[in-house]
Order: C-alpha cells, then structure tokens, then sequence
C-alpha cells in the first residue's frame, strides 16, 4: 500500500479530485502523488486511511451542503432551535449551527453597517449564516491542533470529535464564515453535522428557505463574512509537504 | 414543580431603580404555582405594592415576565406579559398587563431570568443592560428625547448586534398613560411605556446566550413539537384556507387563511411565488398575510415578507415595502405590525377607516406604522382614533378646544383624508402638546374628566365600540355572543382574551364546531354562529372560563393567546380536531414533571383569581358585579331596531345576559350576588392568604355582609 505519512495516496488522490483543483493543481504539478495506487483502497473507509497519528490535513468533500435563501427567511429561528433542541435537548441559539439570531435585527454588518444594513431594522433581509462544508484545506479543521474536525463517515460533513477537542477555540477564529459554535457547558467546539444526512433545520422551516443539496463550493460565493485568524499548528503545515512542493524546489528537481 | 430542571431558567431578576441594586431571587421558592406571565406579576403587586399606590409612583413595580415554555421550538411561544398599575384604567388605575412578542422574552430566558421586575425611579435617565449575568444600569441621558428606532440602533452600537432593545419613545418619557414599549420594530406592550419614563427607564436591552432546558425526551419532544404544527392553522388559528381549494374540504372568505398559492410576495426580490402545497409544515409562514387580510388584496404586491416573534410559524407581523410614501411624507419606504397596530393610521379617517385596497388608506397605515412605533404610542385597541373621530365629527373638539389651538391643527388635511395629517397629530400627542395633545394621551377617561363629557355618551354608542372603564370591547358580542360579554366584563383594561374568537372564527361550518364544541364544553350548545344568538346556558358560560383561564394559561406559560388554544384543526382526518391539553403535554416534557390539563387549569384558575383579588383589593369595594363587571348599553340596543337574539343582530338582551352572568359566577364559584370569590373559594385555589387578607379587608362577600 503506497501511504504517505499514514495517508493512502488513493485516497489522497481522489479527495484532491473531490476538491474541484486536482486538474489545476497536477498541471502546475505542486501535487506530488505516487502514480502506483492500489484500487483496492477505494474501498478502505476513512478511519483506516487516516492512518495513525498522522496530521489531518485533507478531508474528502461532504456529500451535502444546506443552501439558504435569504429572501424566503423570516426571521423565526425555528431552525436554530430545531438544531440544538432535537440535538442537545436544550433551546440555545447561541449553540446552534446555523445562524439567525446574530443576522436578524441588522444583518452581517451589525448596527454600524449605516446604508448596507440588512435584517429587521434594516431592508428587511435575513441572511442566514450556514455551514459551507468547506473543501480542503477546511479553515476550521486545518487550524485544529487536534485534528478534531473530521469528516463524518456518512455524509462528510466536518465534525468535531468532541472527545478530542481541546476548547481552544482556535477553529472558531479560523472559520471565515463565523460558523463554529462553542458548548459552554461541555467546554468543546460544535458544529453543523448535516445530521446524518436529514438536517433538522432545514425540516424545521415553515418558509422552505433552507434546502440540503448536493455539495458545491460556497466558499466561492461572495466573500467572507469576517477576518480570520488563522493558526496552523506546525505538525499539520508539514503535512502540506506531503503533497506539495514549492515552486522553487520544482524548478531545481 | 422543580424550577432550574428544565423550562424554567430559574431567577427572577429584580433591579431598584432608586438605589441601583440588582438581585435575583429564585423563581420556584418565590413564585411556584404561578407558572410566570401575569401569574408573576400580580403576584408581586398583591406582595409588595399597596392599595392606593399611583401608577407613576416610584413604589409602583414594573414586571417583565416570560414562562416556562418562551424561548423553546414550541410553535408561537415569544410573549412576554407587562404587568403593571395600569395607566388607562379608569377613573381609578387598577392592575393590567400589556403584552409583547417578537424577541424580548425569548432574549430574557437566555440571559437566564424567567422575568424582570423593575421598581423605583433613577434620578436621571438610564437604560437597564442585561448580558447573561452581567446586569448594569447605564446613562441614557443621550438617548432621552429620541424616537424608538434611534435608542435602539445606539443601544444595539452599545451592546452588540444580536441584542433586545424593548425601548420607550416621546410617549413614554412624557408619562404618557397611552405610551408603550416597543420591542424588535413592531412589538408594542401598551400602557406600560410611561411607567417605564415615569421610572426613567429609557429601556431594557438583553443579550443572552444560555439555554432553555428540555428535561424530557428529546425524540417525544421533537415528536410533540411536530404534531403541534400539524394541527396549526394560520393567524389566530383560522383552520381553513378563504379560498376555495381542492386541499381543503372548507373554505370561509372570512378566514385569516390568505395564502394562496399563486399569490406573491411581490416586494421580495425577486418576488416568490406562494408554493402549491397549503398543508406542508415548511409553508405555514405562508399562510397569513396580515396586510392582505386587514387592507386588501393590493397588499400582496407591497409584501416583502412575513415577520414575527422568536419560533412562531405564522408570521403575523407583515413586513411591507411601499416606496411611494418616501417622497409623499418623508418616512421610510418599510413598515410592520399586525392586526390593530397595522391599521394604526388608516382608521383616524373616517373615508379610509374600513377601506381595502386602496393606495392612500395604505399610505396612512404606512405612515401611522411608522409614528406609533417610533414616539411609541398606543392605540388602546384603536380607541384613540375612535375617540378623536368621534371628538371631531360629534362637534365636541369645536365646542372645547380654545380656538387658537384649533386653529393650529390642520384639518384641512383631516377632512381631505391626508395621512399627513398624522405628522402633525401624532407627534401632539406623544408630546402631550397643547389641550388636545394632553387629554388623547391618556386615554377615553381624560376626554370624560377634563371635557366633562359623561361616559354614557361613548358607552351609548355603537360606533365607539367603548366597554367600559377607559377601554374599549375586544372581541365581545360581535364575535360570541353572552361568552364575548361575559370575557368583556372581567378585566381592567380592554380584555386581551382570544380563546374563544379563535374557536368561533375558525372558519369550519357550524356543524362541524358544535361537534368539537360538545366534546370539550360538554354540549353542541356552547357556542352560536355570531349575530344569530340563543339564549344564556351553562355551557356557554363554561367556555366563557375556559377561554378566560386558556389565557391566562397562555400569558402564564409565554405562549401567544392570539394564535391559540389550538381546540380545532385542519385536519379533515382528525375530524378537525384540535388538542385541548397540548399545553399540558409541552409543558410536563420542558419541566420533566407530569401535570395533567386539569391540575394546569386550576394554576390559570389561581392566577385568574389573583387578578380578581388585587381588583378587589385597589377599588376597595366587593361588589364587583354592580361597579366592575359592566356592560355599556349600546350592547343591548340595535342600530336598526332589531329584536336581541334574533338572527342578524348582535344585540344582546339585558335579562338573559344578567343570566349568563349568573351562569358565569356559578362555574367560577364565586358569590352569584356580588361576583366575588369567597375566603373559602380562594383557599381552594391555593391563595388562603389572600383570602384572609381580603376577609380581613370586609372583601369577602361574607366578610362584607
Ligand atoms: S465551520 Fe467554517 S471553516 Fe469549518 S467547514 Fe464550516 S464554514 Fe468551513
Ligand atoms: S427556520 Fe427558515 S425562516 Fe426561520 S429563521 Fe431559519 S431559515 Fe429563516
């Protein structure tokens, strides 16, 4: 078995195809992946291919991604309370992962945004902050010193391993779209799961505005509800070498 | 009921004005048996301020209470009950509550308080800030003077973006009795606001990022939740749609049940197509259209969206976009609300005050919306307009006003139905400006005292719809006969019951609510069709308790009486049944303690009577049937001269309602001649000191013998 670092190069490979860059990225020929990969990997499930201890840096696409439509959402927050309720067994917004009480009174830019308010007191807009599912390189996992954040075997979406995490808060900061949810009580990180593919927001809303669909890349539309801080532990950026080279050191090979 | 296991968050917050000091108190030791909403609320009048207290003293408390079930899933639970001296209430104020939605009371559980009593008076403007436990009085002298949407924006820069800002505007700071609270653009408690100045509260905002427990099982829960949105309907639980459709055995043009598919919400962008599926739980924020069912079908194209209280499904606050009124009146281009506050400016006008789809009736609403909401001042359930129509057309504003100040009044504009006419009276208002100003902001009783105008010429008249003591009727004999007089007669301010209109404006044919009538009430004959009236009986009178304890209930637990109970359905399977203990069931899951519907009606039975107590108690008299339960005689008269109880009049008839007063005492148990509970009665409910007090007071009907 051709493994880098733990990591079957299969799996590697088609995680990277996955991500929509493989074409771009073998052209420019950063990707350096062993060329003799065994079929028989296809087959592994993810917990295998993680291999041990190995820095989790590429995490296969999720299979879903929820899609919210702004202009059909009004305001009730029965998806957030749907998540952590049917979840949690507690009503707490501020641990749901899906966002409306932050974005319902101004939206995105808060009482401060002057003409590009949004939400009530604004155009009447309700931008609801969702989980993009991200590709690799995943903000939240990527910034994970623990490598909590995994992808779910069932529907990919990138799950915290609450027995790992730490509570450092660290994929919070990272996240450019805001969407890590910290369980105070628990002291761990939380975040959208897809619910095993039948996500309890989006069964909740009385206005159709939340639709589970085959994952896309989100992280392409628009731009970034906020600045992040992204730390990567350096276990993981040496991780990045098992993939790629720099430009540089191509030009030398 | 262990309080802190689940439903309940577990503290009463109490904040003295006066001093600055903030504590809490455990809800359960203090408040058990109560529930929350009003039950707290009258509660800490009946403790702690006396008889003969004013409602703008400083000894006068202001209580902000949620309930168990308020920032849960359980469908339209965001109500928060304001419970008070009431400032209206006339001659004397009496205790009362305004009640609001949108996101206040969610905001509060979060923070981790089942309510907030507010007593005292600071020296100098503040506004009270509630972050989870951090809680500080903070200096609102920048904000004292400006309207509501200002404070909250600068409050909101202050705090944080996801905050609760329930502010007062111009009406409130002026003492104002016809001043209220605003919360989340459009959700008004009325009366309270000038409490709120008189404490020189400016207002409350909440941060909170706790939780509401559910203590039972998550899956029984989740599964509870769901069968509750099955059995929805639209606004105030209208169960068939009011167009004719092949997925609905029903229909009735009168239901709030607007949304057919097809229609639009037309100031969307893009506009959306209302989807074909009328059933389909994830199109319930379709069903009500406010705008549409007050102002006309016009109102679609103008629809940005449905809005409303924190986890309501129905969406009954319209949010509506009409560009036009920008440049006309200078306000901005959105407005929102409901029901009465909606048509806040359209019924000033005697040409638009019943008119639909009609652009400058819109406007007016557009433009009333938009004032009401920022100087924060009430309508007392479209009295106001009532009065000043009947002020100006009856000739009484000509006679009394001295001539320079009716000179000043632009009534050019008000003959020529103008809304801009509200720039000009509104503000007067709020700002107790001049006569007219001064007198229409506190209220109908001002206009009797100050112009010596006796009250039977309002009372008298059908077109004021006046009840009695300051306030207007709310859904009385127009909607339900002996049972919507017998709701009438009960409060001191106009009563905020819905239980039984929600029942008899269902839409379902008559036939089909007499069936669902006789399995709750006991006999088909609890209820008529409205305006075809059978005589005063039993079960009438029960349902007439039922509705008024179901309210009660409802402020108690935090769920909206506007929208429920929820005794019918639109589920032809089901034989449109509804779930009459649906809020016994949601609330042993929250709390984890079994209660039965009957052991939760007697809580509302409690709280009911508590409000009869401290009514008692502050007028200081026990013949509560001759001096407070009053019917105005317009009820007993037709405009046409049609006989009562006959079929197209809502006139009632004197004797047979003096029956159902009977009737009424009768399943409340209470003293049939004076219609006061006995000491014995509220040992009953659990209120034996009250009773003593009372019977030691001569408030009892056998201490006052
Ligand atoms: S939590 Fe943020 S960074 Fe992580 S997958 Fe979701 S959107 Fe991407
Ligand atoms: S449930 Fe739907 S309508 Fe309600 S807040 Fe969530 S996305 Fe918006």
């Amino acid at each position: 078995m051709d493994t880098t670092r733990g990591i079957s190069s299969e799996w590697i490979k088609r995680a990277a195809k996955a991500t929509g860059w493989e074409g771009e990225l073998t052209r420019r020929g950063f990707l350096k992946l062993s060329a003799c990969a065994l079929t028989s990997l296809a087959f592994l499930d993810l917990g295998e291919a993680y291999g041990e201890n190995a820095p989790l840096v590429i995490l296969d696409n999720a299979q879903g991604v929820i899609l919210a439509d702004p202009t059909r959402c009004v305001a009730c927050g029965r998806c957030e309370l749907a998540c952590t309720e049917y979840n949690d067994g507690r009503a707490q917004p501020s641990l749901a992962r899906i966002k409306i009480a932050r974005a319902v009174n101004f939206g995105p830019s808060g009482p401060t945004g002057g003409e590009a308010m949004h939400g009530d007191w604004g155009d009447g807009l309700v931008i609801q902050g969702v989980c993009r599912q991200c590709p690799h390189p995943v903000p939240c996992a990527t910034a994970c010193p623990q490598n909590a954040i995994v992808a779910d075997p069932q529907t990919g979406a990138r799950v915290v391993d609450a027995a790992q995490c730490l509570g450092c808060r660290l994929c919070q900061q990272a996240c450019p779209w805001g969407m890590i949810a910290f369980d105070e009580k628990a002291g761990v990180a939380a975040k959208c799961t897809l619910c095993k593919g039948k996500p309890k927001c989006v069964e909740a809303c009385p206005a159709a505005a939340l639709r589970y669909v085959p994952w896309r890349d989100l992280t392409r539309d628009g731009s970034p509800t906020r600045p992040t801080l992204s730390v990567v532990p350096p276990e993981t950026a040496k991780a990045c070498l098992d993939c790629h080279v720099t430009a540089g050191a191509k030009a030398t090979k | 009921m262990a309080v802190g296991s689940g439903g309940f968050v577990g503290k009463v917050l109490r904040v003295d004005l006066s001093t600055g000091k903030i504590t809490t108190e455990d809800t359960h030791e203090r408040y058990a048996g109560l529930l929350g909403g009003a039950g707290i609320g009258y509660r800490v009048l009946w403790d702690e301020v006396p008889a003969g207290t004013g409602p703008f003293d400083a000894a006068n408390k202001l209580v902000f209470a949620t309930g168990p079930l308020v920032g849960t899933s359980v469908p339209c639970n965001g109500r928060a009950t304001v419970t008070t001296l009431f400032p209206t209430c006339w001659p004397k104020p009496l205790v009362g509550s305004g009640h609001m939605g949108g996101h206040f009371a969610a905001k509060l559980k979060y923070a981790g308080y089942d309510a907030l009593i507010v007593e005292g008076q600071a020296d100098k403007p503040v506004w009270l800030m509630i972050r989870d436990a951090r809680v500080e009085i903070r200096d609102a002298r920048h904000l004292w003077g400006s309207g509501i949407r200002r404070a909250t924006l600068e409050i909101s820069q202050e705090l944080g973006p996801d905050c609760v800002v329930a502010a007062i505007g111009q009406a409130g700071e002026n003492l104002a009795p016809m001043g209220m609270v605003i919360n989340s653009v459009s959700h008004s408690a009325g009366g309270v606001g000038g409490i709120m100045g008189g404490k020189n509260l400016k207002a409350v905002a909440v941060q909170g990022s706790g939780a509401v427990r559910i203590a039972g099982d998550k899956a029984a829960w989740e599964a509870l939740v769901k069968f509750h949105l099955s059995i929805l309907g639209a606004n105030n639980q209208h169960v068939v749609p009011s167009f004719p459709t092949p997925q609905a055995e029903y229909y009735n043009p009168a239901s709030r049940w607007v949304g057919q598919p097809g229609k639009r919400w037309g100031a969307a962008k893009p506009p959306l197509e209302l989807p074909g599926n009328i059933h389909d739980p994830n199109s319930i924020a379709f069903r009500t259209n406010s705008a549409v069912y007050f102002l006309g079908d016009e109102a679609w194209k103008y629809t940005v969206r449905g809005n409303g209280c924190t986890a309501c499904p129905i969406r009954c606050h319209t949010m509506l976009k009409m560009p036009s009124v920008t440049a006309k009146y200078g306000i901005p281009d959105m407005g929102q609300n409901t029901c009465v506050a909606l048509m806040f400016g359209r019924t000033f006008f005697k040409q638009l005050a019943n008119k639909k789809n009609n652009e400058t009736a819109m406007e007016a609403c557009m433009v009333g919306m938009h004032l009401a909401d920022d100087l924060g001042l009430w309508s007392n359930y479209g009295q106001l307009q009532r009065d000043l129509r009947k002020l100006y057309e009856g000739g009484y504003l000509k006679a009394r006003l001295g001539s320079k100040e009716y000179a000043s009044i632009p009534w050019d504009k008000y003959d020529s139905a103008d809304p801009a006419f509200l720039l000009d009276l509104l503000p007067r208002i709020a700002n107790r400006q001049g006569e007219l100003g001064e007198v229409l902001s506190r209220g109908t009783g001002a206009i009797f005292d100050h112009w010596s105008i006796p009250e039977s010429e309002w009372a008298g008249d059908h077109a004021t719809t006046y009840w009695k003591m300051g306030h207007p009727k709310h859904h009385a004999n127009e909607d339900d006969g002996q049972c919507g007089v017998i709701i009438n007669t009960q409060y001191n301010r106009d009563a905020q019951c819905h239980s039984h209109t929600n029942f008899v404006r269902n839409g379902l044919p008559l036939e089909v609510q007499k069936k669902l009538a006789a399995a709750i009430w006991g006999s088909p004959d609890a209820l008529d069709a409205p305006g075809d009236y059978t005589p005063a009986n039993v079960p009438k009178a029960r349902r007439a308790k039922w509705s008024l304890l179901r309210k009660e209930l409802h402020d108690a637990l935090g769920v909206c009486n506007w929208m429920g109970p929820w005794a019918a359905s639109p589920l032809r399977e089901r034989g449109y049944t509804g779930d009459d203990s649906l809020e016994s069931k949601f609330l042993s899951l929250a709390t984890g303690q079994t209660m039965d519907r009957e052991e939760l009606d007697r809580v509302a039975e409690r709280i009911f009577t508590l409000h009869r107590a401290l009514t008692i108690r502050d007028m200081g008299r026990v013949d509560m049937r001759a001096a407070h339960d009053i019917v105005p005689p317009w009820v007993f008269e037709d405009p046409s001269g049609k006989a009562a109880l006959t079929k197209g009049t809502i006139r009632m008839d004197p004797a047979d309602i003096a029956k159902a007063m009977d009737y009424f005492y009768e399943v409340m148990g209470w003293d049939k001649a004076t219609g006061a509970p006995s000491q014995a009665r509220y040992a009953e409910l659990g209120l034996a000191e009250v009773g003593e007090a009372l019977a030691a007071a001569k408030l009892t009907p056998e201490a006052a013998k």
